[in-house]
C-alpha cells in the first residue's frame, strides 16, 4: 500500500518535470528558433532570446544563428578577360533573415554553405572573367601615375600604368554582391557581403613575373649607374673647363703685368740712356764683366793692356789717348 | 604484503564503502547528496570580473546586464550565465608571419607554415607586381555584447577583412610607393576602411592600429632590388668622388692663378724700380763723367777690373811681345806652374790695384 503511493507520486512528479521541461525553453542571445508542430514549421520565428513557452510534447523548438555567418569560398583558378589565369579566393558574410524560409529550403548551415557555393562562385567566375586584371586589382580611385615614376619604368608598361580603370575592385566586388543577392533571398539568407580576399597569379605566371620584375630592376640599375657616370664626367668637364679658364685668364695677366712693366722699364732706360749711349755702352760693359765674374775664371792678360801697363814700364810715357784702352772691352 | 595487486586494493576499499553507506542509512544518504547539490548550485551564484575584462549576464539566455570588474552575484546557473569579455586587452592579428608562441621542436613544421605565411603576405600591386607584405592589427573590444552576439567567429571576420581590405589598397598603388614611401598612407587607408567594414558588421571592434611590419619585394626578386640599391649608392659615389676632385682642384688652381699674377705684380714693381734707380744712377754719374770724361773713363774701368781680379782662380799676365806662351800652362790644372814665363800667378799680388 505504501508502496504502491510511492510509486504513483513518483510518477506523477517526473510526468510534472517532462511537461515543464517541455513547456519552457530558453534562447541565446543571438539565436532564433522556429516552433515545428509535428515537422511542420507554425507561427513566426522567435527571435527574442530569453525564456519562451511552447506546447509540450508535441511542439518541438529549432535553433538557428541569428549573427553573422562566415562563407569562405575555395581558392579557384579563372582566366581574366585578358586569358591570364589567377587564383581568387573570396569571402562572404551572411546571416539567417528568415528562419522559416530558411528551415523550409536548405534546412542547415551546411546546406546553405552549399547553395552559397555554387551562387557565389559563379558570380564570381562571370565577373572576374569579364574583367581585366588591372580592374580586379586596382580600384576606382586609382590615380595615374605621373612624372619620376613613370621614367623608371618600360614603355609597353608604362602604357599599362596610365591605363584609367573602368570599373575598378571595389566596383566589381558591389556588382558580384548584387548578381548574388539577386537569387538568394529566397533561401531565407541575407547575403550581407562579398569581397575577393585573395588574388594571385598561378605558379607559372608568377615566376614570368618574377623575371619580369628582377628585369625591370637591372635595367633601372643599369640606368642609374650610367647616370651616376656622366654627371660624374660631366662635373671633370666642368671642371677641367673652369681650371683651364682659371690658369689662362691669370697667364693672361701675368703676361699683361709683365709686359707693362717691361714697356715701363724699357721706356725709363731709354729716355736716360738715350742722354749718352756711348758712356751707357761703357759703363755698362763693365758692369757686365762683373757680374760675369765668377770663382773659377781664368784671366789672361797682355802687359799692353791699360790695367797691366805700368808693370812692364812705370808711367814714364805720357798716358795714351783714351782709345787705348778701348780693347779691354 | 610482497606483492600489490592494485584490483584486490580497489576492492578493499569498495567494500569498506558499501559498509559505511549500509551503517548510515538511507536518509541520510539523501541528506548528504541533497547537501552537496546545494553547495554545487549556491557556488555558482556569485563571480569575480578580471580588471581587464567585462562580465555579460545572461538571464535564460538573454543579455540581462553587463558587469565591471570586482565580485558580482548572479542567480545560479540554470537561471543565470556569466561570459568574461577582455575588454580592456588590446588584442593582436599579425598576417604574414608568425611570432612564436613555443620554443623548441617547431623546426620541422616552420615550412608549410611558412608557405601559408606566404600566401597572405604575397600580394599584387597596381603595377601587377607582386610584394610581399607583413603587418599586425591591434584592436580591443569595445562593445563585448555586439562582439559576442552580432558575429559569429568574430576574430575570422577581422582577418579575412584584413586580408581584404590591405590587398585592394596594395593594389591601388605602385609597388616602389608601398615599399618606400607610402608605408604610412597604406596602414591609415587600411584602418579607416576595415573601421568602417567592421561597424557595418556590429562586431563591436574597436581597432587601436594597422601597423606595416617588413613590406618586401619576394624572396627571388630581392637581390634584384638589392642591386639597385647598390647601383644608386654605385651613382651618388661616382658623383660626389667627381665633385670632391672638382672641389678639390678648383680652389687650389684658384689660388696657384693669384700667386702666379701677384707674383707678376711683383716682378713689375721691382723692374721699374729697378729702371728708375738704375736711370737715375746713369744720370746722376753721367752728370759727374761729363765734367771730367778722360779721367772718370779711366778711373771706372780700373775699379772695375780691380774688382774683378780679386775674384778670379787665377790671373796670368802674358807680355805682348811673348808669342808662344799658351802651350805651356795647364789652365784647367789650377796650380801654378813654377816657370810660367814672367807671370806673378797669385790674384792676391795685384790687389793693389785698387787704390788707383
Amino acid at each position: 500500500m505504501k508502496n504502491a503511493l510511492n510509486i504513483g507520486f513518483g510518477i506523477l512528479v517526473l510526468a510534472i518535470v517532462i511537461v515543464v521541461s517541455g513547456t519552457f525553453y530558453t534562447l541565446e542571445e543571438g539565436e532564433q528558433a522556429v516552433i515545428v508542430q509535428f515537422g511542420r514549421p507554425v507561427g513566426n520565428p522567435v527571435t527574442e532570446a530569453g525564456l519562451h513557452v511552447k506546447l509540450p510534447l508535441i511542439q518541438e523548438a529549432r535553433r538557428f544563428e541569428k549573427r553573422l555567418l562566415i562563407w569562405d569560398g575555395d581558392p579557384n583558378q579563372i582566366p581574366t578577360k585578358g586569358r591570364e589565369f589567377i587564383w581568387v579566393d573570396t569571402t562572404a558574410r551572411w546571416r539567417i533573415a528568415d528562419a522559416k524560409k530558411f528551415l523550409e529550403n536548405v534546412a542547415s548551415e551546411a546546406g546553405a554553405r552549399s547553395r552559397l557555393n555554387d551562387i557565389i562562385d559563379s558570380v564570381v567566375r562571370d565577373q572576374v572573367s569579364g574583367s581585366e586584371l588591372v580592374e580586379l586589382v586596382r580600384s576606382a580611385s586609382w590615380e595615374v601615375p605621373k612624372g619620376e615614376i613613370l621614367e623608371e619604368v618600360p614603355a609597353e608598361v608604362r602604357e599599362e600604368l596610365t591605363k584609367r580603370i573602368a570599373r575598378g575592385r571595389e566596383e566589381i566586388t558591389r556588382t558580384i554582391l548584387a548578381e548574388a543577392r539577386k537569387v538568394i533571398p529566397q533561401y531565407g539568407i541575407e547575403l550581407v557581403d562579398v569581397r575577393i580576399k585573395r588574388l594571385d597569379y598561378v605558379e607559372s605566371v608568377r615566376e614570368k613575373v618574377y623575371v619580369r620584375m628582377i628585369s625591370e630592376r637591372k635595367r633601372i640599375a643599369a640606368q642609374f649607374r650610367s647616370e651616376g657616370e656622366g654627371r660624374s664626367a660631366e662635373i671633370l668637364g666642368t671642371m677641367e673647363k673652369e681650371l683651364r679658364q682659371i690658369r689662362s685668364t691669370a697667364y693672361r695677366r701675368v703676361q699683361e703685368i709683365r709686359g707693362k712693366a717691361d714697356a715701363e722699364a724699357t721706356r725709363v732706360y731709354g729716355a736716360a740712356y738715350n742722354a749718352d749711349p756711348e758712356f751707357y755702352a761703357f759703363s755698362r760693359t763693365l758692369e757686365a764683366y762683373k757680374e760675369g765674374q765668377n770663382k773659377n775664371s781664368v784671366v789672361i792678360l797682355t802687359t799692353d793692356s791699360d790695367y797691366f801697363r805700368y808693370l812692364k814700364q812705370a808711367g814714364t810715357r805720357p798716358l795714351p789717348g783714351a782709345a787705348a784702352a778701348r780693347p779691354a772691352r | 604484503m610482497a606483492t600489490y595487486d592494485p584490483e584486490v586494493a580497489v576492492e578493499e576499499l569498495l567494500r569498506q564503502l558499501r559498509q559505511r553507506l549500509a551503517a548510515l542509512g538511507s536518509r541520510r544518504i539523501a541528506a548528504v547528496v541533497l547537501g552537496a547539490l546545494l553547495l554545487i548550485f549556491l557556488s555558482s551564484t556569485w563571480f569575480t570580473v578580471q580588471p581587464e575584462e567585462t562580465g555579460i549576464v545572461q538571464r535564460f539566455g538573454a543579455v540581462h546586464r553587463t558587469v565591471s570588474p570586482g565580485l558580482h552575484f548572479k542567480f545560479p546557473n540554470g537561471i543565470e550565465r556569466v561570459r568574461l569579455v577582455p575588454t580592456a586587452r588590446v588584442l593582436k592579428e599579425e598576417f604574414g608571419f608568425g611570432t612564436a608562441a613555443t620554443g623548441g621542436g617547431g623546426r620541422t613544421q616552420s615550412a608549410p607554415d611558412k608557405k601559408d605565411f606566404k600566401n597572405v603576405s604575397l600580394m599584387l600591386t597596381g603595377d601587377l607586381n607582386v610584394i610581399d607584405v607583413q603587418w599586425i592589427v591591434q584592436y580591443r573590444i569595445e562593445d563585448p555584447v555586439r562582439y559576442l552576439f552580432r558575429v559569429r567567429e568574430s576574430r575570422q571576420t577581422i582577418r579575412d577583412i584584413a586580408e581584404a581590405v590591405m590587398r585592394r589598397v596594395v593594389g591601388n598603388r605602385l609597388g616602389s610607393d608601398v615599399l618606400t614611401v607610402g608605408r604610412v598612407a597604406v596602414s591609415t587607408e587600411v584602418k579607416e576602411e576595415m573601421q568602417k567594414i567592421l561597424g557595418e558588421y556590429e562586431t563591436g571592434v574597436r581597432l587601436v592600429t594597422v601597423e606595416l611590419q617588413d613590406v618586401t619585394p619576394p624572396d627571388p626578386v630581392k637581390p634584384a632590388f638589392n642591386e639597385v640599391n647598390e647601383a644608386r649608392q654605385d651613382r651618388e659615389r661616382t658623383i660626389n668622388q667627381a665633385q670632391e676632385q672638382a672641389n678639390r682642384e678648383i680652389p687650389k688652381a684658384r689660388g696657384e692663378a693669384t700667386r702666379t699674377i701677384t707674383e707678376a705684380e711683383g716682378y713689375a714693381v721691382e723692374r721699374i724700380n729697378r729702371a728708375n734707380g738704375e736711370a737715375t744712377r746713369f744720370r746722376a754719374v753721367l752728370g759727374e763723367y761729363q765734367r771730367a770724361p778722360e779721367v772718370t773713363r779711366r778711373r771706372l774701368y780700373l775699379e772695375a777690373m780691380g774688382s774683378i781680379l780679386p775674384e778670379a782662380k787665377a790671373l796670368y799676365i802674358v807680355d805682348s811681345d811673348q808669342k808662344a806662351l799658351l802651350p805651356w800652362l795647364r789652365l784647367e790644372s789650377g796650380e801654378m806652374p813654377a816657370a810660367a814665363g814672367k807671370g806673378s800667378g797669385q790674384a792676391e799680388g795685384v790687389t793693389g790695384g785698387r787704390q788707383p
